[in-house]
């Protein structure tokens, strides 16, 4: 392995020393180990073989699996399968969800709410975003943003029962009013789409600040002050400068907060009412319920993925579509 | 007219501020108040609730077993995502688009959706609900933040670092161990903080997959369901406080962290 | 094997995808030789390099050491070592550990390891820097930390990835003449890789002249400045004159040419091109006389200055040539000449051997 005759030499008095040698001297001339290491890098596709076989089986069995488990069991009539009971290929649990109105209306409720909230959470951020990232001096603003980080590290069971206790019959803002003497009774905010709205935007503002920030962060201010050259009044330079070129953290983050509001289980059930049921309770439904529904839950929440993902890739091909519009 | 936008947008910004953190403001106020009725206005105050949470065997020990939790998913977690990063950064291969498809995956799942394929899969690899089952349930859904947090890092690591090593006598192991990982290690301390607040955090899925036992965030919902009471403010408290803690302490750890890079 | 040369390259061919690295280059380099690869960047160097040091497997051809093939060999296998052009220190290691790491995984003991360190960081004058990090040192001695890094296990071979780029210009000149003292005093075999000519002028023992993967020419710094093969080499090596004309034929070792009218005589390092197609010639500023007379030179023309610039230790004259159709030539000449030359026509005049009638 040494081609060098001074090297070969040194071999000799190395050998003498083996007991003196450092922990990864050792190691790399420990015969078991220099046998191992020559199997597995004896080529440079078996190394990768290595590498890559464990990270290919975990996503395949981990991440890919489970929604495949889903998907058929969402295809059976029976799941788990009892004793003398056979299971059969089926559609009848997706036919199921269009034959009722107390599965669907949910279902276009839970989408109709999320994008409501997505919008007023993007409304809410933006000029947040927008001050942190072009009013505020670099040294600060790391300050200014860790400072909003900090609720958001406080789970979500918690953070939505500070919203009840802000919004009850003698919560914190009722009692503001009637201080001011605005109302004499309290008004009811809880359990409404309202306070579900206050608490699922509480829940995901941050993510859609933090690709909204760094959009704009990115975004050089060269480029306002040419259109203010240009003679932009400040709603033009928004409108024509700032949107367009912010529309990609726009777009990231309302697709992330609109996946995320539409899996929300705990918040709609301790904030919302009967009148505010979302799919996400419909599905919990069939799982905890008395008698396994597995399989229609499974269908049902198979098709609000679909129907999730369907909405966000659609929104983001207008968005890029937008995009490319306004660059030509 | 730049003058007034600024004042508006300060204004919007620390009404914002006022948004975050009152509600958990009144909470916690609300854990000192000398009545079992939740509603201000608050007359007198009290310790107590703090008193009973901390004799009430069922919170401490929803307390533990929500820390053991989050601990175990944590070591898996860190361990998979650091291997699929070091998988996926920096090499090109057929497939390997589809591989970080699928291994961001988890993370974009609405959570309701993926609590029950974790329920549903986790009856098919037979393991009873319980902590067992919520312990793989989390380290698979944050396998995701540890592969990016990861991959970010490994990216910036100069290949010169590691062809140097090899060229000094590593083989490919040596050289991963006592280069590459020494490396990583402050994105995966990163991403092990992360990994713990979301486990500890984390209610649909340790409602979806737990056994009779409950994780905290399980307990303070199920406490919940039958009324409020200050008791909860308290645990609610405890909780709030460890994970901010923590939080701060993760934020800064990474800020320096990527000041040293 | 003791006639083997240290290293030998056979054919040695590199495709990336369409692209061609590296076109079948075949090359000695012997033992204790400092040798420097010199071209613009994707010219093939640095990949020569990579495939010498094994992060490269070459698409065909052998690479032999001592005569022994280790084409297919990984770096971690190799009796070679390398001084990367960012260094790669390693930023979590001390001067030492960095030093002791390749001597660990030779498997020394740790007495040996402790005075190997020694020894290198004493000759490298790093002693007092044995226990700072890679950050805490100034360039210069990041760059001695990385050579003594790379010269501690003893390899065969010292691989240099233009080492000295990340150097300020007044830095670098010092440190060449550390990297040529400390190559004569180990009498290691130096293979260099630069795309700077001045520095390749001044420490190398024979330079390798790279073009598109394709070796230009491949001698002395002597040989490549003032007898330069072709056009590629004689433009990208130090400043020249080059003279467009025809050929006329060869008379013994002088190849003949005609330059707008007037007859020149030259040499022809790189073979004599083809008759018929116009041919360039190179001659160097600083080998042009001035004369009051026709000076009794192969080559004599006479010409006029049209522009003095005054470059301190010498002055440049721009010179026009009205017999050659107005041809113009640029001098070198020392400050005092210089300022003697008049308004009034120069004999120019330069020897057959400082013309070098160039290949293409």
């Amino acid at each position: 392995m040494s081609y060098d005759a001074s090297a070969r030499q040194e071999r000799g008095t190395v050998a003498a020393h083996a007991s003196d040698r450092t922990f990864w001297g050792r190691l790399a001339s420990w015969a078991p180990y220099r046998a191992l290491v020559q199997v597995a890098t004896a080529s440079p596709r078996r190394q990768f073989v290595i590498l890559a076989v464990f990270p290919i089986l975990w996503v395949l069995t981990q991440h890919l699996g489970p929604m495949l488990q889903m998907l058929r069991v969402s295809l059976t009539d029976a799941y788990p399968v009892a004793a003398n009971v056979e299971q059969h290929f089926t559609f009848d649990n997706y036919v199921r969800f269009f034959g009722d109105s107390i599965f669907w209306m949910p279902f276009f409720r839970t989408l109709i709410f999320a994008a409501a909230f997505t919008f007023c959470t993007l409304v809410l951020t933006y000029p947040v975003a927008y001050f942190l990232a072009r009013h505020v001096s670099p040294k600060n603003r790391m300050l200014l943003l860790l400072l909003l980080l900090i609720p958001f590290w406080v789970g979500e069971i918690v953070r939505t029962y500070a919203i009840m206790i802000l919004l009850g019959n003698t919560g914190a803002v009722n009692m503001v009013l009637r201080w001011f003497g605005l109302i004499d009774r309290p008004i009811p905010f809880m359990y409404t789409s309202f306070s579900m709205g206050v608490g699922i935007v509480y829940l995901t503002a941050l993510y859609m600040l933090l690709p909204l920030y760094s959009a704009l962060e990115k975004l050089p201010k060269s480029l306002n002050e040419a259109a203010a050259d240009l003679g932009a009044g400040a709603w033009t330079r928004f409108r024509r400068v700032t949107l367009p070129l912010t529309l990609e953290g726009i777009s990231s983050g309302c697709t992330l907060v609109f996946l995320i509001s539409t899996g929300f289980y705990a918040t709609p059930v301790l904030l919302g009412g009967p009148s505010t049921t979302v799919f996400a309770e419909t599905i919990a439904g069939f799982f905890h319920v008395a008698g396994d529904e597995w399989p229609t839950g499974a269908a049902f929440a198979v098709i609000m993925f679909l129907a999730a993902l369907a909405i966000t890739a659609g929104f983001q091909r207008l968005m890029s579509a937008l995009r490319k519009g306004d660059t030509k | 007219m730049t003058r007034h936008n600024r004042i508006l947008l300060s204004c919007f910004y620390w009404g914002f501020v006022a948004y975050v953190f009152v509600p958990l403001i009144l909470m916690v106020t609300m854990g000192f108040k000398d009545s079992k009725f939740i509603g201000f206005p608050i007359k007198s105050w009290t310790l107590d609730w703090y008193a009973s949470v901390f004799a009430d065997s069922e919170t401490i020990s929803a307390f533990g077993y929500s820390v053991a939790i989050a601990v175990l998913s944590t070591l898996i977690s860190v361990v998979v995502g650091t291997w699929i990063a070091v998988l996926l950064e920096g090499r090109k291969f057929w497939g390997r688009a589809a591989i970080f498809g699928m291994t961001v995956l988890p993370a974009l799942i609405p959570g309701i959706i993926s609590a029950i394929a974790f329920r549903i899969y986790a009856r098919y690899l037979g393991i009873e609900p319980g902590m067992g089952a919520i312990v793989w349930s989390h380290a698979v859904h944050n396998v995701p933040f540890v592969v990016l947090v990861v991959m970010a890092r490994l990216s910036t690591l100069p290949k010169s670092q590691i062809e140097a090593a090899r060229d000094l006598g590593a083989d490919p192991l040596i050289a991963f161990l006592r280069i590459t990982f020494p490396y990583l290690v402050p994105a995966i301390m990163g991403a092990s903080i992360f990994c713990l607040l979301l486990s500890f955090d984390d209610f649909v899925r340790s409602f979806f997959l737990g056994g009779y036992e409950p994780t905290l965030p399980v307990l303070i919902f199920a406490k919940l369901k039958s009324g409020m009471s200050p008791e909860i403010n308290a645990i609610a408290t405890v909780a709030l406080i460890l994970t901010a803690v923590i939080g701060v302490w993760a934020e800064r750890f990474t800020r320096r962290m990527n000041k040293d890079s | 094997m003791a006639n083997d040369p240290l290293v030998r390259l056979e054919g040695v061919t590199k495709r990336f995808g369409e692209t061609t690295a590296l076109d079948n280059l075949t090359l000695d380099i012997a033992q204790g030789e400092f040798v420097t690869f010199l071209g613009p960047s994707g010219c093939g160097k640095s990949t020569t390099l990579r495939i010498l040091g094994g992060f490269e497997q070459p698409t065909a051809g052998r690479v032999l050491l001592r005569g022994e093939d280790v084409t297919r060999r990984p770096p971690e296998k190799r009796n070679v070592n390398m001084v990367f052009q960012d260094y790669a220190l390693f930023p979590h290691m001390t001067v030492k550990q960095n030093i002791a790491f390749g001597l660990e995984l030779k498997g020394m003991g740790k007495a040996e390891i402790a005075r190997r360190q020694d020894e290198i960081m004493s000759f490298l004058e790093l002693t007092a820097y044995g226990d700072r990090y890679p950050a805490q040192l100034s360039g210069g001695q990041r760059q001695r930390v990385a050579l003594a890094r790379a010269l501690a296990p003893d390899p065969a071979l010292l691989l240099l990835d233009e080492p000295l780029g990340a150097l300020d210009a007044k830095l670098r000149g010092q440190v060449q003449q550390e990297l040529k003292s400390i190559q004569r005093r180990t009498n290691k075999t130096f293979f260099f890789v630069t795309h700077d000519q001045e520095e390749a002028l001044t420490m190398s023992d024979r330079i390798v002249v790279m073009n598109k993967g394709r070796v230009e020419q491949d001698g002395t710094p002597e040989e490549l400045y003032f007898h330069p093969a072709s056009r590629f080499v004689a433009e990208f090596i130090g400043e020249t004159n080059l003279l467009t004309g025809e050929l006329r034929g060869t008379e013994g070792d002088a190849v003949v040419m005609d330059w707008f009218g007037t007859t020149l005589r030259g040499h022809a390092p790189g073979g004599v091109p083809r008759a018929g197609a116009p041919i360039t010639a190179s001659v160097r500023l600083e080998r042009l006389g001035f004369h009051a007379e026709r000076p009794a030179t192969a080559n004599a023309v006479q010409g006029r200055v049209t522009g003095k610039t005054f470059l301190g230790s010498r002055m440049a004259l721009d010179l026009t040539v009205e017999e050659a159709q107005g041809a113009r030539l640029r001098a070198y000449v020392d400050a005092d000449t210089g300022q003697s030359v008049g308004d009034a026509p120069v004999w120019i005049g330069w020897d057959q051997s400082s013309m070098a009638v160039l290949r293409d």
